[in-house]
């Protein structure tokens, strides 16, 4: 396979840039990568999105292009940082490795291959470490600069949460030229006892990107992890959340937003594992598709035997405004603990026509009354930020990019 | 204003309203009545413009307008309104924002300039005295957790709001008590003058002891069989539908 040999090449050429921990721990990541098979529609958490597609392509590494917005804190252009204020405490992460801000046992032998990728080309990377006790806001730009024709980049950003900080972290992905991309990136974060966290993330990529998004994170005790994800799909794009509660009394709110149109491809896999006792996990997650668009939800929930007095919800909305649209929603609950509080649901439909009109009878118009229910639907969602800023900064974007109606 | 001729409706091939004839002058108010299923609320909706029903036959002229050639914003938008013999709920959508774009929606068709939110808040709090109705309801998703009193009392709120020329007033007090009735009828009430109509569609005389109407007429069975002044919704009242109906046979 075209796009294998190339993983492997632009690997050994790039291998020389690092030093230290991270050198030693891209060489582990790569070895698993290449052992184990690629996956395909034949497993299970593939089932609707065709890994292999990523394969026939002729990806090149690049990691080179600059930036500028003064609108943002940080800025990586295609996964290298080239903006940061020293007002955060921030850097690379190979360098965060070897002066200890960013504890090694962040990496490990990981069983998703696309985390292992990532790690083996961490040739580049942020950190970011959180340590305000008053509220402290930092807008990250992830810009995919495309100036060769086909290329593969690695975001990586490494977030830690320090004890009983308290933060909002705006995370814009975006793409600037054409081309196609394949974009494989990794966003772990640590929350410290009692931390808080909002993380806000809003991609909007080109129409030829490749996407597999990994979101990790790792709870302490009584840490508080608030997550809105904004996600307008592309060719094929992917975003998993990997939630890890590991200390009790940690809760997580996981917000998403989904809109795809003409023959895109969006796919979220969540998974919330609740390890200790006392945790909360509360999941709403909705979609709007039209044209020939697929969508796919896999929302699982483990309680694990320890995890007592887990109470956790989950729920995926679904609005299919073409017959030509799909959407594949399924819960996945895993329970094995017997005091514990868990509920699910999803549903599927179009725009309620006796609502439509309902509204029509008042002066609007088909498209009018559409969107004023499109905006009614979003608005479940983007009402949970709490930043004002941001919420009305990513109201006026989602209006802008809700279908026009018919 | 209106001018109903021989109109002919069907819902999915059965056929509801039979040739109907009924002309509506501005400044009148007009009652029908009607047992169950004699087609009292379709004519409200077909009127209305819903596309569940099909037109078969017959002309509908509205304001020197074939009223049948306009999709159902443009209704609204030319002045015909319909109080909802079940309001719609709709989650999400608050109130105050909804009424606000409906009426511009409005406007914007008139060619008028819209209205801003100084304006439109001076508007509402003087409509929203006349029903009684708690300023809470103006935050709060449209008709979403309303008592059914309050839903009825919103119809007429909005009715209040947008001034319509021509209101159809779908089964109003159907769920009502007597002081919501009289909150609901003193509303309508106010809003009479000589440019504009009613068309009240109801079971019951009550309504119309508040409300009381220049014409009634009786509907069965898709066709007007009687139509008379207010006496006749008495008459009615007293002998019941299947009297009035055997002497129309007679």
């Amino acid at each position: 396979m075209k796009a294998l040999d190339n993983f492997k090449a632009d690997f050994e050429n790039t291998l020389q840039l690092s030093k230290g921990l991270i050198k030693e721990i891209r060489s582990k990541a790569f070895e698993k990568f290449i052992s184990e098979k690629f996956p395909t529609r034949r497993d299970e958490y593939w089932k609707y999105s065709d890994p292999s597609s990523i394969l026939k392509l002729d990806l090149n590494y690049n990691d080179s292009g600059d930036f500028k917005d003064d609108n943002y804190d940080i800025i990586l252009s295609n996964g290298r940082i080239v903006k940061t204020l020293s007002k955060f405490k921030t850097g690379n992460i190979s360098d965060g490795l070897d002066n200890g801000d960013v504890p090694k046992e962040i990496f490990k032998e990981e069983k998703n291959p696309f985390l292992n990728l990532n790690n083996a080309f961490a040739v580049n990377g942020c950190y970011l470490i959180l340590d305000s006790k008053t509220k402290k806001d930092v807008k990250i730009l992830n810009v995919i600069n495309n100036n060769s024709d086909c290329q593969a980049v690695y975001p990586k950003l490494i977030i830690i949460a320090k004890k009983n900080s308290d933060s909002t972290v705006f995370e814009e992905v975006k793409v600037v030229g054409e081309g196609i991309n394949f974009v494989n990136s990794v966003v772990d974060i640590i929350l410290e006892d009692g931390a808080n966290l909002e993380h806000i993330i809003l991609d909007d990529y080109a129409k030829d990107t490749y996407s597999i998004s990994n979101i990790c994170v790792k709870q302490s005790k009584d840490s508080n992890f608030r997550s809105h994800n904004f996600s307008m799909g592309k060719k094929l794009a992917r975003r998993d959340y990997n939630i890890e509660l590991l200390g009790t009394g940690a809760n997580c709110d996981l917000y998403g937003l989904y809109f795809v149109d003409g023959e895109n491809h969006i796919d979220h896999h969540t998974t919330v594992e609740h390890k200790k006792e006392h945790c909360t996990s509360n999941e709403h997650y909705k979609g709007i598709l039209s044209g020939k668009s697929v969508g796919v939800f896999n929302g699982r929930i483990h309680v694990h035997p320890k995890a007592q007095k887990t109470d956790a919800i989950q729920n995926n909305q679904n609005l299919l405004l073409t017959d030509d649209a799909i959407i594949h929603t399924k819960p996945e609950l895993e329970i094995y603990a017997d005091d514990v509080k868990c509920t699910h649901g999803a549903t599927i439909g179009q725009l309620d026509e006796k609502a439509l009109f309902y509204l029509r009878t008042r002066g609007l118009n088909q498209k009018e009354a559409q969107r004023l229910l499109m905006r009614a639907y979003v608005g479940e969602i983007i009402d949970n930020i709490s930043n004002g800023e941001i919420r009305t900064r990513m109201m006026n974007i989602v209006l802008d990019r809700l279908p026009k109606g018919d | 204003m209106l001018k109903i001729t021989n109109l002919h409706a069907s819902v999915e091939g059965n056929s509801i309203l039979k040739g109907i004839n009924l002309e509506v002058k501005a400044g009148e108010t007009h009652a029908i009545m009607g047992p169950n299923g004699s087609g009292k609320s379709t004519l409200a909706q077909v009127l209305a413009g819903h596309d569940d029903y099909e037109v078969d036959q017959g002309e509908v002229s509205y304001l020197g307008k074939d009223l049948l050639e306009l999709d159902v914003d443009e209704r609204a938008c030319e002045g015909i309104f319909l109080a909802f013999q079940y309001p719609v709920e709709l989650p999400g959508v608050n109130n105050t924002y909804f009424l606000k774009s409906a009426l511009n929606a409005q406007r914007k068709y008139r060619g008028e300039t819209e209205i801003d939110a100084m304006e439109f808040m001076d508007l509402i709090g003087d409509k929203i005295k006349l029903l009684n109705l708690k300023d809470s309801l103006l935050k709060r998703p449209v008709n979403e957790g309303f008592s059914g009193g309050e839903k009825k009392r919103n119809e007429i709120f909005q009715m209040a709001v947008l001034e319509p020329k021509l209101a159809l007033l779908d089964e109003t007090d159907s769920g009502l008590d007597i002081d919501a009735l009289r909150i609901v009828a003193g509303g309508v009430n106010a809003m009479r003058s000589k440019d504009n109509a009613t068309i009240i569609v109801t079971h019951y005389q009550r309504l119309l002891n508040y409300i009381v109407p220049d014409y009634v007429h009786v509907l069965v069975d898709g066709k007007i069989i009687s139509s008379g002044d207010k006496a006749l919704a008495l008459e009615l009242e007293e002998k019941g539908y299947d009297k009035i109906i055997e002497e129309s046979k007679a």
